[in-house]
This record gives C-alpha cells, structure tokens and sequence, in this order.
C-alpha cells in the first residue's frame, strides 16, 4: 500500500513540477519532497531513503536538462533519512508539524545541495537565501494543507450528503 | 521467525550505500577544468599513496642494486689501492734504502775520493761480538776480488781487516778485537803509537809516553807503519787518558770513529804489501 502510495505521489510530483516548471515560478515547491516526507512518517526509514533515490532521480531527470544525475537523489537520500529518523521518535500528525517538517527539510536539503556541489566542484555556490525560505514556506504550506485535506472525513460526507439528498 | 534485512536493523548501512552511490555517480560525472573527473582525482588521491609506496619501493629496491654494485666496486678498487699502495710501501722502502745506500757510498767516496784501484764497496751484513773477539761479515767474497788482508773502512775511518775470504763472503776482523792492533799516530803532535782492541768495541793506545801533552778528543790516525793498514786512515779519538802508578806511559782509551754495527757501506781496499809502506811511515818507524 505503501509503494502504491508512493508511485502516485512520485507520478503525481513529477507532473506537477513539469507544470510549475512550464509556469516558470521562480520559488516553487519542492514536490518531489512530498511523497518522501510521506514515506517517512509512514514506512520507515528505509523505505524513506528509497523513497528519496527515486524522487531524487526522478527530480534530476526532470530537472533543467544536463544537471548532475544523482545530486537531488543523494540530497534526498539524506533527507528522507533525515525526516524517518524524526519521524520514528515524534508523532507528526498536524497539519503544522507536517508542514514545518517539510519546510525545515527544504533547508536542510538546500544546505546539503550547496555542500555536496562545494566538494565536487570546488567551490561554494550559495543559493539565494530568500528564494530557498520562500520555497521552503510554500513546501511547509502545500504540505500542511495535504495533510489537512487529508485529515478530512472525506468518505463519510459523502455518504452523508448522498442520504440527505435522497432523504 | 524470520530475522529482519540487515538495512532493515541498520538503516545507516543503507544511507552509506546509497550516499555513495550517489556521489560515485556524481564524480563519474563532474569534470574538474584539467579535463578529468572527480572521481578519477578521488581515484588519484586514494592510490597515490600506493603509488608512492610502489615507486618507493621500486626506487629503494633500484638504490639498493646500485649501492650493492657501488659497494662491490668500492671494494674491488679498495683492495686494488691497498696492493697497489703495499706496492708502492714496498718500493718507498726500497727506494729508502737505495737512497740510504747511495748516501753512504758517496760518505764513502767523500771519505776516501781516490780509492786505490782493486777496491770494492760491500756491506757488513753481520757483526759478532763473541767474549773478546769481534768480527764482522762482509757480503762479498773472493769471486769479488777480495782477498786476506785487505782493509775494510767506512766513510767514518777504519773498520778492520779481512781475515777469512769465501767464495760470496769474507770475514773482517775489526779493530776492537782483543788480537788486534794497528800502528798509529796522534795526529795533533805526530806521536807514534801502537792501537789494540780491548774487546769491547774501543781500543787502547800504547806506548805513548807520559811526557807528552795526550788531550782527550786527540784524533788518532793509521801510522801505515805496520804495514797492514794505509796511512792517514781515522781511527778513532782519545776517550780518556791516565796513567798508572810507576808508569811510563799514559793508559789511552780511544773511541772508535766507525761503528760496525751502525755501518753498512764500506770500502774493501786490497791489501797493503810491505813494499807498499810509505817511505815518511817507515822514516816514523
């Protein structure tokens, strides 16, 4: 259930940055981030760090062509780890904690980004530090608003709108 | 029961691997401006000390050959100095004593500038001294030309007398010996006098009367009245003169002006005949 859970998330990530990407926002979220974060609250940090390789891949993949294949997937490897590791020791469950969660991991992977580009290439490039709070806010918002949405009784207003229109 | 997957216990060993992974496939791809990958300078920088290790192992292994063949040059040319320098030690000594010899011939032949025809240069190669007899061996004999009788002299004066001839050596009789004894003079005031050997390695001087004026450090010289030595030949030098109660004549010790034993080069003059005597030595006599 998991995995299937994993697969539409990824699937549904990737569609939407391709979107955004086309829309040419320059703070957009970092969806690829969602289904990781998903992961790691429900599956486990292995299944997390797995679940941050495929984002990651997919995210390098997808990403302005000619990036580095493997450098969103380690950064995402890291984070998933990162995120399952929290996960296993704090009930995360409100829409808040879910989205500082994720905005916190935007940061982290950011930082780690610069990092590993600074060891393989030799030298620092620091991101513009408003552009990576702005993305992280909006990560943390989508995904607190996710976990929201989700949290909702969706099933069962449906049955109850269902009876009342038929009663 | 079964056990759970490693990375399932230990998610670390899973973040490792794949972090590695990663970062594997990152370097493979990243290019440093020289023109190689990260990955490859990594590679470079993780073998380097290997490479070092070989290199210095194969430079050590070269060093050690050359100062092994280094070592055994040095050695092959150490024992060829050290014989070619025994040789040369062999031949300073030679030429040492070459020298030495030439040095006493021409003390001989300043000592005695016109040596009478038949005379031949030898060396003492032995000097005896047995109870009161003294004797020396000459290393030439009668295939040299030498004979009984003839006179032996170093540079210094007289030695002795040939008393014995071999084939290849001869034996001096010195004057020192107990049986010895040469007709003298003491050249400062022409008195002549009798020289025997008192077995010691000195002689005495006898028959010099107590009136004359006898000095210590008189030279004495041959007289040529016994008609075994030349005339004018040194002899020695008065060492010490006394005389003995109701005595007639002084008692002359006489310090010998060669010394056999320090000798090596002399003169063997052919013998004197009586004929020979001059005619002033024989007037003295």
């Amino acid at each position: 259930m998991n995995s299937l859970r994993l697969a539409v998330g990824l699937a549904l990530s990737t569609l939407g940055t391709l979107g955004l990407g086309a829309l040419g926002l320059p703070a957009a979220p970092d969806l690829f981030l969602l289904p990781v974060g998903d992961t790691a609250r429900r599956g486990g940090a292995p299944l997390a760090m797995l679940a941050g390789l495929l984002a990651g891949l997919i995210e390098d993949l997808v990403s302005v062509p000619g990036r580095l294949l493997g450098l969103h997937a380690f950064t995402k490897v890291l984070v998933g780890y990162v995120l399952a590791t929290i996960a296993a020791r704090m009930v995360v469950e409100k829409p808040a904690a879910v989205g500082g969660l994720l905005a916190g991991a935007v940061v982290v992977e950011s930082l780690a980004l610069v990092l590993l580009l600074w060891v393989l290439r030799g030298e620092a490039l620091l991101p513009a530090p408003l552009l990576v709070l702005v993305r992280a806010a909006v990560t943390g918002l989508l995904a607190g608003a996710l976990q929201a949405a989700s949290r909702v009784p969706w099933r069962e207003r449906r049955e109850a709108r269902r009876r009342m229109k038929l009663g | 029961m079964s056990t759970p997957p490693l990375t399932s216990r230990r998610p670390e060993i899973l973040l490792a691997i794949l972090l590695s992974a990663c970062l594997v496939a990152l370097s493979l791809q990243v290019r440093r401006p020289t023109g190689e990958t990260v990955g490859e300078r990594w590679l470079q920088s993780l073998l380097a000390p290997f490479v070092d290790a070989v290199t210095g192992v194969r430079a050590a292994r070269s060093d050690l050959g050359e100062w092994s063949s280094s070592r055994r040059a040095l050695l092959s040319e150490n024992r060829r100095l050290r014989a070619t320098a025994e040789a040369l030690e062999a031949e300073l000594l030679h030429l040492r004593d070459v020298e030495r010899d030439r040095d006493r011939l021409l003390a001989l032949l300043g000592a005695h500038p016109t040596p009478p025809a038949g005379t031949v240069a030898a060396r003492l190669v032995a000097v005896e001294s047995t109870g009161p007899f003294r004797t020396a061996l000459l290393d030439r004999g009668a295939d040299d030309g030498i004979r009984p009788g003839a006179v032996v002299v170093a540079a210094e004066g007289l030695v002795g007398r040939v008393v014995a001839v071999g084939a290849g050596t001869a034996r001096v009789q010195l004057l020192s010996d107990r049986v010895a004894a040469a007709g003298v003079l003491l050249a400062r005031h022409g008195r002549a006098a009798v020289a025997r050997g008192d077995g010691r390695g000195g002689a005495s001087v006898l028959y010099v009367p107590t009136i004359e004026a006898v000095e210590v450090n008189d030279p004495i010289v041959t007289s040529g009245t016994d008609g075994l030595y030349p005339t004018d030949l040194p002899v020695g030098r008065v060492l010490s003169v006394t005389r003995k109660a109701d005595s007639l004549f002084w008692d002359i010790q006489v310090a010998m002006a060669a010394d056999p034993a320090r000798t090596a080069r002399v003169f063997v003059l052919p013998p004197i005949r009586t004929s020979d005597v001059p005619a002033g030595a024989a007037a003295r006599r």
